[in-house]
C-alpha cells in the first residue's frame, strides 16, 4: 500500500515539473503579447494598438508575476478549463479542440499498439524457439528492414499497395463518418505506427525468451512430456514479458508524438497535428495542453505497467 | 529389492554415443556405453563434472537439444528401440514413463506457476484428469513426498518454499504419473546436508514402493552406496567400471574409482587433515587422450596405458567389469603403491 501510494506521489509531483517547465519555458523564452496578437503588440505608438495590448494583457492576466499565472492555469487545468487559444479568435476553446481530438489519437494509438503487440509476441514466439536457424534470419533481415525504413516512407507505400492498387482499404480517414467506418479508417495507419514498433518489441522479446528457454525449468517442462507450443505459451512466455512490457509502456508516449506524420499522411485531425500546428504558431495554451495529455497518458500507462509486473510474477508482489 | 516378481530386463543400452557438434570440433560427451537395468533396480552412474554422466542419463532419455547432437548405439527401453524416435514420439514417454529429477531445485521449478499447477500439469496430460482430479491427486503426491500442510502449498510458489521442500516438490512431480524409470541427476547436490540424506531416503522408499527402477547419477560414491545395487563409473565419456554397489566397494578394479572413493571426506580421519583429490582435470572430449582417458591423472600410469586403450574386461565374478591394463590388486599396482607411499613419507617428514 505504501508503495502505491508513494508511486501516485511520484506522479504527481512528476506533472507539476513537466508542467513548470513547460509553462516557464514558454512564457520566458517567448513572448505571449506577440504571439497573441502579432506585429500589433509592438505599436505602443497608436491608441487603437494601445487599447488592443491593454484588452489582452488583462484577459491573459499578463501583468500577473509568472509564478500567479502558472498557479491560475493550473487551478484551471485540473478543473478541466486548459484556457483559450492565442489563435484563431481564441475559437473554439482548447479544451472543446482537445475533447475534439484527443480520442482520434487515442484510438490510433491504442489500436496500433495492440496490433504492435498482437504481431511481436507469436513472431517472438516462433524466432526464439527456431533460433540460429533459417527462418530465424530471415525474420532478423526483416525486422531491420522494417525497424530502418522511415514512418512515412512506410505510410506511403501501405497506402499505395493496400489502398489505391488493391483497394482493400479506405484512403483517408473522414471525421463525420460512422463510428464502425471510422474505425475501419484507422486500421492502416494503425498498422503503419504498429509495424516497426512490432518489430522492436519482437527483438526484445525473442531475445529474453531465448534467455528464458535455457533455464533449468524449461528442461524440466519438457521432461514432463508437454508440447513444444505448451512449454512456450505456459512456461516460457510469462518469465520473458518483464522487459517487454517496460518497452511497451515507455513506448506509449513516445507514439503519440510518432503519430504526427501517420495522422498527416492519413489526414486524421487528431492531437498530433495540432501540436505541430501550434508550435509553429507558438500557441502556447495548445502545446501546453497538449505536453500535459502526453504527460497524463505516459504516467497512467507506467502505472499500470507496475501493476502488470506484479500479476507477471509473484515474486515482486508486495 | 524382493526378487518375487520375476526379473523384466527394463531397459537395455548398447554402445550409446552422443557427441555434440561445436566450432571447436565434435565434443564426445558419451562415447560407446552399454548398460542394462531391470525393473525395479537401482544404477549408480559416478563420475566427475565432466565425466558425461549427465549427458548419458539425458541421452537415454532423449532429452537433448535439438540441434547439433549426434546420437548413436542403442537404447531399448521395455524391449522397444527409442533411440530414433522423434520429439514428439517421446513426449508420451516422458513424464510417463520416464522421469527425471533435476539437480537444483531453485531454478528447476517455474518460478511464475502455483506448485499444484505444476504439479497436475503431467497428470491432466498424460492421465487425463480434469482440474479437480487432478489438484486432488497433486495433493496427495505432496502428502507422499511428506510435505507438511499440503492444501496450502498447493497454492504456493515456489520461491515461498525451502529448498528441500522445493526438491520434495520435483520428486512429485516426476513420481506423479507413476513413471517405470526414474532419473535423479545429482538430485541432493544442491541442499543442506541434513536434508540430503531424507531426500535419499524418500527417493528410494517411493522407488520400492513403486516397483520403479532408478537411474542415480552423482560424483558423490559415497552417496550411491546405500542407495542402489549396481554402479556404473564414467570417465571421459566413457564407462571405465560397473559391479554390484557391495562387489564394487569390496573390491575395486579402477585406480579412478579409488581415487574417487578416497576423494570422500571421512570422519575417522584427524580433523584437518589434507583431503586427497585427484590432480589434473577432465580430459578434453573433443580430442581425448588415445590410450587410457584417465591416464595422464592416474598414479599408477605406465607406458602401455598412453598408447593402448583398455577394454572393458570381466572380473572375478562375471557381472563386475572394468577397463584398465593394470587394476587395483595387481603386480604393477602394488609395485607403484609402495613407491607412492615411501614418496609421500618423504614429503611429509620434510614438512
Amino acid at each position: 500500500m505504501r508503495f502505491w501510494l508513494q508511486r501516485v506521489a511520484m506522479a504527481v509531483l512528476l506533472l507539476l515539473s513537466v508542467s513548470a517547465l513547460t509553462f516557464g519555458a514558454m512564457n520566458i523564452l517567448g513572448d505571449p503579447l506577440f504571439n497573441i496578437l502579432g506585429p500589433v503588440a509592438g505599436d505602443v505608438n497608436n491608441p487603437d494598438s494601445v487599447k488592443l495590448i491593454e484588452k489582452a494583457k488583462s484577459e491573459f492576466d499578463l501583468d500577473e508575476p509568472l509564478v500567479v499565472r502558472y498557479g491560475l492555469w493550473l487551478s484551471d487545468f485540473v478543473r478541466g478549463d486548459m484556457g483559450v487559444q492565442f489563435s484563431s479568435d481564441g475559437q473554439p476553446p482548447v479544451s472543446d479542440l482537445i475533447k475534439e481530438r484527443l480520442p482520434r489519437t487515442a484510438t490510433l494509438v491504442l489500436l496500433a499498439q495492440l496490433m504492435a503487440i498482437a504481431i511481436a509476441i507469436p513472431w517472438a514466439l516462433a524466432t526464439a524457439s527456431r533460433a540460429g536457424r533459417l527462418s530465424d534470419r530471415i525474420s532478423t533481415m526483416n525486422t531491420f528492414f522494417l525497424v530502418a525504413m522511415p514512418n512515412f516512407a512506410l505510410a506511403i507505400i501501405l497506402k499505395f499497395v493496400l489502398s489505391i492498387k488493391l483497394g482493400w482499404m479506405p484512403l483517408t480517414y473522414v471525421a463525420n463518418d460512422p463510428l464502425s467506418s471510422r474505425l475501419w479508417q484507422m486500421v492502416l495507419p494503425a498498422l503503419t505506427i504498429a509495424l516497426p514498433v512490432a518489430a522492436v518489441f519482437q527483438r526484445l522479446l525473442r531475445t529474453d525468451l531465448i534467455t528464458t528457454l535455457q533455464q533449468d525449468f524449461i528442461l524440466m517442462a519438457r521432461a514432463k512430456g508437454l508440447s513444444r507450443r505448451r512449454v512456450l505459451f505456459r512456461h516460457a512466455l510469462r518469465p520473458s514479458l518483464f522487459s517487454f512490457i517496460t518497452v511497451v509502456g515507455l513506448n506509449t508516449g513516445a507514439l503519440i508524438g510518432g503519430s504526427i506524420v501517420v495522422e498527416t499522411i492519413f489526414r486524421i485531425p487528431g492531437i498530433g497535428s495540432s501540436l505541430v500546428e501550434s508550435v509553429l504558431r507558438e500557441d502556447f495554451p495548445v502545446v501546453l495542453a497538449i505536453v500535459m495529455i502526453v504527460a497524463v497518458a505516459f504516467v497512467l500507462i507506467n502505472l499500470l505497467v507496475d501493476i502488470l509486473y506484479s500479476i507477471i510474477d509473484p515474486r515482486v508482489r508486495r | 529389492m524382493s526378487d518375487n516378481v520375476e526379473t523384466e530386463l527394463l531397459l537395455e543400452i548398447s554402445d550409446l554415443k552422443t557427441h555434440f557438434r561445436t566450432p571447436r570440433g565434435t565434443v564426445r560427451a558419451v562415447d560407446g556405453v552399454s548398460l542394462s537395468l531391470e525393473r525395479g533396480k537401482a544404477l549408480g552412474i559416478v563420475g566427475e563434472s565432466g565425466s558425461g554422466k549427465t549427458i548419458l542419463s539425458r541421452s537415454i532419455m532423449g532429452l537433448l537439444p535439438r540441434s547439433g547432437v549426434i546420437r548413436e548405439g542403442s537404447v531399448k527401453f521395455r524391449g522397444q528401440e527409442i533411440l530414433g524416435k522423434s520429439t514428439k514420439e517421446m513426449q508420451s514417454v516422458w513424464g510417463r514413463e520416464m522421469a527425471m529429477i533435476f539437480q537444483d531445485p531453485m531454478t528447476s521449478l517455474n518460478p511464475v506457476m502455483k506448485v499444484g499447477r505444476q504439479i497436475a500439469e503431467p497428470l491432466m496430460l498424460h492421465l487425463g484428469m480434469n482440474k479437480v482430479e487432478a489438484r486432488q491427486t497433486a495433493e496427495k503426491l505432496l502428502r507422499d513426498v511428506r510435505i507438511p500442510e499440503a492444501t496450502r502449498r498447493l497454492d504456493q510458489y515456489p520461491h515461498e518454499l525451502s529448498g528441500g521442500m522445493r526438491q520434495r516438490v520435483m520428486i512429485a512431480i516426476a513420481l506423479a504419473c507413476g513413471p517405470t524409470l526414474l532419473f535423479a541427476d545429482e538430485p541432493t547436490t544442491a541442499l543442506d546436508v541434513t536434508v540430503q540424506a531424507q531426500i535419499l531416503e524418500l527417493i528410494n522408499e517411493q522407488r520400492r514402493d513403486r516397483n520403479m527402477s532408478l537411474i542415480l547419477v552423482t560424483h558423490d560414491l559415497g552417496v550411491v552406496a546405500g542407495f542402489t545395487d549396481e554402479i556404473a563409473v564414467m570417465y571421459g565419456g566413457k564407462l571405465v567400471e560397473k559391479a554390484p554397489t557391495k562387489v564394487l566397494f569390496e573390491r575395486m578394479k579402477m585406480p579412478y574409482t579409488e581415487a574417487l572413493l578416497e576423494s570422500i571426506p571421512r570422519l575417522d580421519q584427524p580433523s584437518h587433515s589434507r583431503l586427497a583429490v585427484i590432480p589434473g582435470r577432465p580430459p578434453d572430449l573433443v580430442n581425448p587422450p588415445r590410450g587410457c582417458r584417465f591416464a595422464p591423472r592416474c598414479a599408477y600410469v605406465r607406458d602401455r596405458c598412453l598408447t593402448e586403450e583398455p577394454q572393458l574386461t570381466v572380473a572375478e565374478s562375471p557381472d563386475h567389469v572394468y577397463a584398465c591394463h593394470y587394476p587395483v590388486g595387481s603386480p604393477e599396482y602394488h609395485e607403484r603403491r609402495v613407491e607412492l607411499s615411501k614418496a609421500s613419507t618423504a614429503v611429509g617428514g620434510s614438512n
